[in-house]
């Protein structure tokens, strides 16, 4: 359940970026656009998308060592677990990252 | 002060709201809280130091060394467990954030009230300091030194003095009931000023809004639910009828409204009060221990079932809100718990009390 106000707003940005922006992209490329409007375009989708991946990742980095150290104190013998689960949310980055490759590498067809 | 200031000041004190270290953390403690088969070995074991040796290995060790070096005696034991449980909630209380504190300080204010009573009855029935500091745990507010120092005054009136002196907030409540006390010659007076404070005062504090405080509000409304219900059904026991019943009517209950509490004091027996809560939240409780009752002709049966039910929901709490207070509130009332069990257990094996009545006098293991 997602109740923080600040986990709603990254999750909803995050969507945002991970869906629309490249459909946005693609858009760009099939309307008839100008050459450089679309390599604009793209550059800003595959920056919101690798940006916003980040700073989903940082949040649920943030989440996850906070209660992975409230865990350590008082069950020292989780630590494996603890640095495996602070571990996960890069595949969030990665993905943004893998994602705003193929964004800035989408072939630009001119008008 | 200003109360805008004093507005924002409440408001930056309650704003931190990040329960993920905590919860961690209490999750940690809980789960090296004593299970059925461990508790059942301890009952087993044949002798008070046997018990105590096996307690040594747990997290009781220190507490346990502390004061065994005056004697391997039920009486040092019992002193170690509440050591134990007000060091753990003063931990639990050192990393809480801001708001989790300010619930749980609130939620842990009836120990003051606790306290305050023993002390009261103690010094109205001339017990001695030896025999008062037995009864004392000071788990909420007021420290160990503050206990201490309420308890060597002579009699009622000094202890009323002494908190008015300091400035308790109870104090008020307590000249209130004093006044009646002095009339009457009787506690009650005083007891019902202290309830009345401390339901005044939480249901006050937790008059904020979000799901936290929504959480500690239901535990404060079951608790005092559980006051009204032994009430009634004490006063029923006693069979009164030149007291005016309404008065030690206690407000915020989830379930008791005045009118239901005004209609069970008015009813004739038990069995009718009964019928009346059956399909109530506390109805099945009951019924579940009425035969009980009939064979052992005890209100207190009737009391532990309340009790015990208050004791397992608050322990339920913590299900489906991994990120909230609950969590929290259900270790400080699950270690509390702990805590009377081995106390029980102790205090059967000194007295060598057989296993099997050990085991009924447990609290919800």
């Amino acid at each position: 359940m997602i109740k923080n106000r600040l986990a709603k707003w990254v999750f909803g940005s995050t969507f945002l970026v991970t869906m629309l922006l490249p459909a946005m992209a693609f858009a760009a490329e099939a309307e008839v656009v100008g050459e450089w409007q679309a390599y604009v375009a793209k550059a800003f989708a595959a920056g919101l998308a690798m940006g916003l991946s980040a700073l989903a990742a940082g949040y649920a980095q943030a989440k996850i060592g906070s209660a992975g150290a409230g865990t350590l104190a008082e069950r020292p013998e989780a630590s494996v677990w603890i640095i495996v689960l602070q571990a996960l949310p890069e595949i969030i980055v990665l993905l943004g990252f893998v994602a705003s490759i193929l964004i800035v590498n989408m072939p630009v067809t001119p008008a | 002060m200003s109360d805008a200031t004093t507005s924002t000041r409440r408001r930056s004190a309650v704003s931190g709201n990040d329960y993920g270290y905590a919860n961690a953390r209490i999750r940690g403690m809980r789960s090296r809280l004593f299970d059925r088969p461990f508790l059942d070995r301890l009952i087993e074991e044949p002798s008070v130091p046997r018990l105590v040796q096996d307690l040594t290995e747990t997290e009781y060790g220190p507490d346990l060394e502390e004061v065994l070096i005056h004697g391997l005696d039920a009486t040092n034991v019992d002193v170690a467990l509440k050591n134990n449980m007000v060091r753990t909630f003063q931990k639990i209380m050192g990393f809480l954030n801001p708001e989790a504190a300010y619930l749980v300080t609130t939620l842990l204010g009836r120990w003051d009230i606790f306290n305050v009573k023993t002390i009261l009855r103690a010094k109205h029935m001339h017990l001695s300091i030896d025999e008062l500091k037995d009864g004392l745990l000071p788990a909420g507010q007021l420290t160990p030194v503050d206990l201490e120092a309420l308890s060597s005054v002579d009699d009622v009136r000094t202890v009323v003095d002494t908190a008015a002196t300091w400035g308790l907030p109870m104090a008020a409540a307590l000249r209130d009931g004093h006044g009646e006390f002095m009339h009457t010659g009787e506690l009650a007076s005083l007891e019902l000023a202290l309830d009345r404070y401390y339901t005044e005062w939480a249901q006050e504090r937790l008059s904020r809004r979000g799901a936290n405080t929504r959480m500690a509000q239901k535990v404060l409304a079951t608790q005092v639910d559980v006051a009204n219900l032994v009430m009634v059904l004490r006063l029923q026991s006693a069979d009164v009828e030149h007291i005016d019943i309404d008065q030690f009517f206690l407000e915020g209950g989830a379930v008791i409204t005045r009118e239901l509490y005004t209609a069970l004091s008015r009813m004739s027996d038990i069995d009718e009060v009964l019928g009346r809560l059956r399909g109530t939240a506390y109805g099945r409780a009951l019924d579940d221990v009425s035969m009980t009752y009939l064979e052992q002709n005890s209100i207190s049966v009737f009391e532990r079932a309340l009790e015990d039910l208050f004791t397992r929901r608050t322990l339920g709490i913590a299900k489906g809100d991994p990120l909230g207070i609950g969590v929290a509130i259900s270790y400080l009332w699950a270690k509390q718990n702990e805590i009377t069990n081995l106390r029980i257990i102790v205090k059967g094996k000194s007295v060598g009390m057989p296993v099997d009545r050990v085991r009924k006098e447990l609290i919800l293991v």
